[in-house]
Order: structure tokens, then C-alpha cells, then sequence
């Protein structure tokens, strides 16, 4: 009971000794402990503080690990590319600075960067020449952010690579069927010769079927007018009803056809990462 | 008894140091007020202005000197400029008292926030008190208080203010040479007349808008209304003013018509406005400037 007694007292001359001051140590432990219990803005200030006061690399580490941690659990992905761009030092061992770039790839993906997570995989070779960079998971990021940005030959290229090195059947690869994307200058040619043309080359009969009773009354009001002599009114209302419809007709066929394309795009490439995940998952 | 004794003692040691002790409720009552402003500054040059502003809140109960009190509403101030948040950072910046070392930023920078957020008045005062430690310093003053007299156009003001233009300080003579452009222009400004504008559109539909400035939208304003002219006639010589034809035709042509008249007015009115905002957006960025290069 005295060695406990005296134990405690020396623990408390310590901490007393620290004048109000936490020890890195503790800081990192409040932090973490802020962390878990899901306070992540304040765990984030924590672990800032951690740095802020300079510790010895270990717990630099932890501590820039940690915010990077809380920015990803508050969704500010942009801010960790940032965080991170400006935390990575040469004062880190070349296995932490890749294990810091592949953090940073992965939050570019998913704040919607994906040139620049691109960009920052295509480094990744020439940072470290002596490691294997590309992993399964950044070959995932590589795949979906090609996808994002429609570069499908490229994408399934990656994607064979990926099923080759984990061994899997290459043969049932979503990128057998890509997309069928239509043409908007197509649209826009059918559009101008055969009114509500585009249109139902977009997928839109309905709206096709609009344009056309439109400009038929233009064109109709314009002809009768103009042969009962109403010439003004042909012109003013009938033209002007049918022209201006028409106009408007092409820039809605493109319009229709750009949605109709990115409509497929995100169809096909929520399949390929449901298919993607399923894969990497077994 | 002694035994019972350090037994109970033994017990008790430990809830009390968890109680006093415990990292999480020692961190919530930071010590050093020194060291946590360093902090809240360490997080705003990481461009982490939430966490520093939060940081500098939990400050706030710890002040004990006018002088942290200085402090933390500098830091406060200057991160809600930082984030563009203007008028929180000219009600801090402004309270910073004249002993602080961030006194002659605060001001400056505060007057600029006040001149920005649309108090002109307001920061005129204040302007008129910025500390001048030298030369230099006395013609930034001058060059910010002839950039408010150029927003309101005050124009004896400005001619006041340029007198102690040198247009020799590097930092300063770019702007001043285009305060003076400013001048220029601003006093060359036609004003055009809502009435006139009116009357043209009146006369000819669209001449209005040419009149105001907006020569595009003038003719775009002619065409629709000459064609309905055009088709009221149509209705009116082939069918007879009782002819539904010339009835609906003259209608539209009636509402285009007056329509246009209205709008020929607005437009002197939002033409003098697209000119006020571009030019008080230079005089502004021009004023901005130099107090970036010399208090940055």
C-alpha cells in the first residue's frame, strides 16, 4: 500500500511539474479520445496541436495521420490534398511518404479531383523508384477516376491489369460493352432537317412529337396567311412562330443528347465499381 | 489506524487526480493565453481559419490584459477578413486600442473593411485618424482617404487628398496615377436623363436604350415592336379596326410599346449603376493595394 501511495505521488509531482502544460503524450491521447468519440473537428484542433508543438517524429506522425483522419470523417476531402501537400516532408521515411500519397489519391478521388488524382498516381513511380506503387486499392482509384473522366480504353485496360494480379477470371470484364454515347452534332444536323428528329434520336418522343406540332402551326399559319394575302403576318407570326421553334428545337436536341449521355456514363460506371468492389472484395 | 487511513488516502489519490488531471479536462482550461494566440495564429497561416477562429473562442474566457484582449480581437479581426467575412472583421479590427503593436494594421485594415462593407462615411472617420508613423505612411493615408472621396464622389475631397501625392513611393504610385484616371472619368460622366430615355423610346422604340448606353438592346427592343406595328397595320388595312386581327395585334403592340418606354427608363437607371459598381470595384482593389504591400 506505501509503494502505491508513493507512486501515485511521484505521478502527481510529475504532471503538476508540467505547469498546466500537456505532454505530447497526452495530447495525443486527448486527441485520439476526441476522435473516438466522434468530435473530429475538435480532434482535428487537437492533433494540430500536437504538431504545433513540435514533438519528436513519431508522434508528428500520429498526429498528422490523425488529422488527416479527422478531415476525411468530416468529408473535406479537398482540404486533406491540401493537409497533406503541405505536410509532406522529406523528414519522413520513403515508405510513410508513399503511404501519406496514397491517402492524399484517394481523398483527390473522392473531393472529385480526378486529374489531379491521376496526376498524382503517374508520380508515384518517379517519387519511389525502389517501391511497388500502383496497389490494389490505388488501382481502384486509377480505374474509377478513368471512368469519371469517360477514358474507358484506358480504364479497362487498368482493370485487366488489376484482375491479372489478383488472379481473377479477366474474361468477365464490364468494359466488354462500353457505353453506347450518341452524337450531338448528329442531333443537331436531324434537328435542323426533319423537326423533332433529334429529338427522338435522343430518346424523347414525346418532346419530339412537341417540336414537330409546333412548327407545323407555325409553318401552317405562315401559308395561309400568306396565300390569303396576309403577307405581314406570314412573315411576323407564322415564320417567326415556326423559326424561332426550330432554332430552339436543335439547341434542345443537343441539350437532350448531352443528358442522355451523361445519364449512361454514370449508369455504366456505377456498374463497373459495384462490379470493381465485388472483385477486389473477394 | 494508520493503516485504515493510507488506505482511504490510497483510494481517494486516484479519483481526484482523474478529476483534476485528466488530459481532456486540462486541455479544456488552456493556461497560457500566449501560447494558445501562437496557436490560433499557427492554424491561420495553415489556412485552417475555422480551427483558428474556434481556438481563439475558447480564448476569450482566459483574457486578463487589455493587451490579450488587443490580441485575440487582432487575430479575430484579421481572420474574418482573411475569410471575407467584412463586417465582423471591421468590428474587431477597429476595437484594437492605440498601446497594442497591431494598433496601425488594425486600422488600416479595418477602415479598408468598413469602406468595403459600404459604410463610406464611417470609414472616412476613421481614416482620418490612421496613424502616420512616417512619410510614406502619411501619403497611404491620403491615397485611401481620396479613394473613399472618390467613392462618393466627393471631388473637392479627392482634389484635397491628392495634394500630398509625391508619386514617388513604389508602393503607392500606381494607384495613385489611376486615382487621378478615375477622376477623370468619374467627373466626365454623362448623366443621362430617365426622362430623355423615356422620350426617345417614345419617339422611335429602342432609341431610349441607345440614349442610355445600351445600343444592343435597343435594337433587339425595335424589332419585335416595328413588327408588330407592321402587323397591326396589316389587321387594321385588310380587315377594319373592328377585325379581331387588328385588335390582338394592336394590343400586343400597345404593351410592347409602353413596355418599352419603362424599360428605356430602367435602363438609364441600371446603366449609371454597372457604371457606379465598376468603377467604385477599381477604386477599391486600387485602395486595397497599397495597404497589402506596406502592412502585409
Amino acid at each position: 500500500m506505501t509503494t502505491r501511495f508513493c507512486l501515485i505521488c511521484t505521478f502527481l509531482c510529475v504532471a503538476c511539474s508540467t505547469n498546466g502544460q500537456l505532454l505530447p503524450v497526452n495530447q495525443l491521447y486527448l486527441a485520439d479520445s476526441l476522435a473516438g468519440a466522434g468530435r473530429f473537428f475538435e480532434a482535428g484542433i487537437a492533433y494540430e496541436r500536437v504538431l504545433f508543438n513540435q514533438p519528436d517524429s513519431a508522434a508528428q506522425l500520429v498526429a498528422v495521420a490523425g488529422k488527416i483522419g479527422c478531415l476525411k470523417q468530416q468529408s473535406r476531402f479537398a482540404a486533406a490534398v491540401q493537409y497533406i501537400n503541405s505536410e509532406v516532408t522529406n523528414s519522413y521515411s520513403d515508405s510513410t511518404l508513399l503511404a501519406l500519397s496514397h491517402d492524399q489519391i484517394t481523398c483527390a478521388y473522392l473531393a472529385g479531383q480526378f486529374e489531379n488524382s491521376l496526376s498524382l498516381l503517374e508520380r508515384l513511380p518517379y517519387l519511389h523508384p525502389d517501391r511497388p506503387t500502383e496497389t490494389p486499392v490505388m488501382s481502384v482509384v486509377r480505374i474509377l477516376s478513368l471512368n469519371e473522366l469517360q477514358r474507358w480504353p484506358e480504364a479497362a485496360e487498368a482493370y485487366r491489369k488489376l484482375l491479372a494480379h489478383n488472379q481473377i477470371d479477366t474474361l468477365s470484364t464490364p468494359y466488354r460493352q462500353l457505353p453506347r454515347l450518341k452524337s450531338e452534332q448528329k442531333a443537331i444536323a436531324l434537328s435542323t432537317f426533319i423537326p423533332g428528329g433529334g429529338q427522338f434520336y435522343a430518346g424523347k418522343p414525346g418532346e419530339a412529337i412537341l417540336s414537330i406540332l409546333v412548327e407545323s402551326a407555325g409553318l401552317y399559319f405562315g401559308i395561309t396567311n400568306f396565300l390569303a394575302g396576309y403577307y405581314l403576318s406570314a412573315w411576323g407570326v407564322g415564320a417567326a412562330t415556326f423559326g424561332s421553334f426550330h432554332s430552339g428545337g436543335i439547341r434542345r436536341a443537343e441539350v437532350l443528347v448531352k443528358q442522355y449521355n451523361a445519364r449512361q456514363a454514370q449508369q455504366f460506371n456505377a456498374k463497373v465499381k459495384s462490379e470493381l468492389l465485388k472483385q477486389v472484395g473477394q | 489506524m494508520v493503516k485504515k487511513l493510507l488506505v482511504l488516502v490510497g483510494q481517494a489519490i486516484p479519483f481526484w487526480f482523474l478529476v483534476f488531471q485528466s488530459p481532456i479536462i486540462r486541455a479544456q482550461t488552456p493556461a497560457d493565453f500566449g501560447k494558445e494566440w501562437r496557436f490560433a495564429q499557427y492554424l491561420s497561416d495553415k489556412d485552417a481559419f475555422p480551427e483558428a477562429v474556434y481556438v481563439l473562442e475558447q480564448l476569450e474566457p482566459l483574457i486578463q490584459t487589455a493587451a490579450q484582449k488587443d490580441s485575440l480581437l487582432y487575430l479575430r479581426g484579421w481572420l474574418a477578413y482573411t475569410t471575407k467575412e467584412l463586417t465582423v472583421a471591421h468590428q474587431k479590427l477597429l476595437l484594437v486600442s492605440v498601446t497594442s503593436p497591431f494598433y496601425a494594421r488594425s486600422r488600416y485594415f479595418g477602415a479598408y473593411c468598413l469602406a468595403f462593407a459600404g459604410n463610406r462615411d464611417s470609414a472616412r472617420v476613421v481614416m482620418e485618424t490612421l496613424p502616420i508613423p512616417n512619410s510614406t505612411f502619411r501619403e497611404l493615408r491620403a491615397l485611401q482617404l481620396a479613394g473613399v472621396a472618390l467613392l462618393q464622389r466627393r471631388y473637392e475631397d479627392f482634389d484635397q487628398q491628392r495634394n500630398a501625392f509625391s508619386y514617388t513611393s513604389y508602393a503607392l504610385v500606381n494607384e495613385q496615377k489611376r486615382f487621378n484616371k478615375y477622376d477623370s472619368t468619374l467627373r466626365a460622366e454623362k448623366h443621362r436623363s430617365p426622362f430623355v430615355a423615356g422620350l426617345y423610346s417614345a419617339i422611335l422604340p429602342g432609341l431610349g436604350k441607345v440614349y442610355a448606353g445600351k445600343p444592343k438592346q435597343g435594337i433587339a427592343a425595335f424589332l419585335p415592336i416595328l413588327s408588330l406595328g407592321l402587323l397591326t397595320y396589316e389587321g387594321l388595312r385588310k380587315d377594319g379596326p373592328r377585325s379581331a386581327r387588328f385588335i390582338g395585334f394592336g394590343s400586343l403592340f400597345t404593351l410592347f410599346y409602353v413596355g418599352n418606354i419603362w424599360g428605356s427608363i430602367l435602363s438609364v437607371k441600371a446603366k449609371r449603376n454597372e457604371f457606379k459598381r465598376e468603377y467604385d470595384n477599381k477604386i477599391l482593389f486600387d485602395m486595397h493595394i497599397p495597404v497589402r504591400s506596406l502592412l502585409n
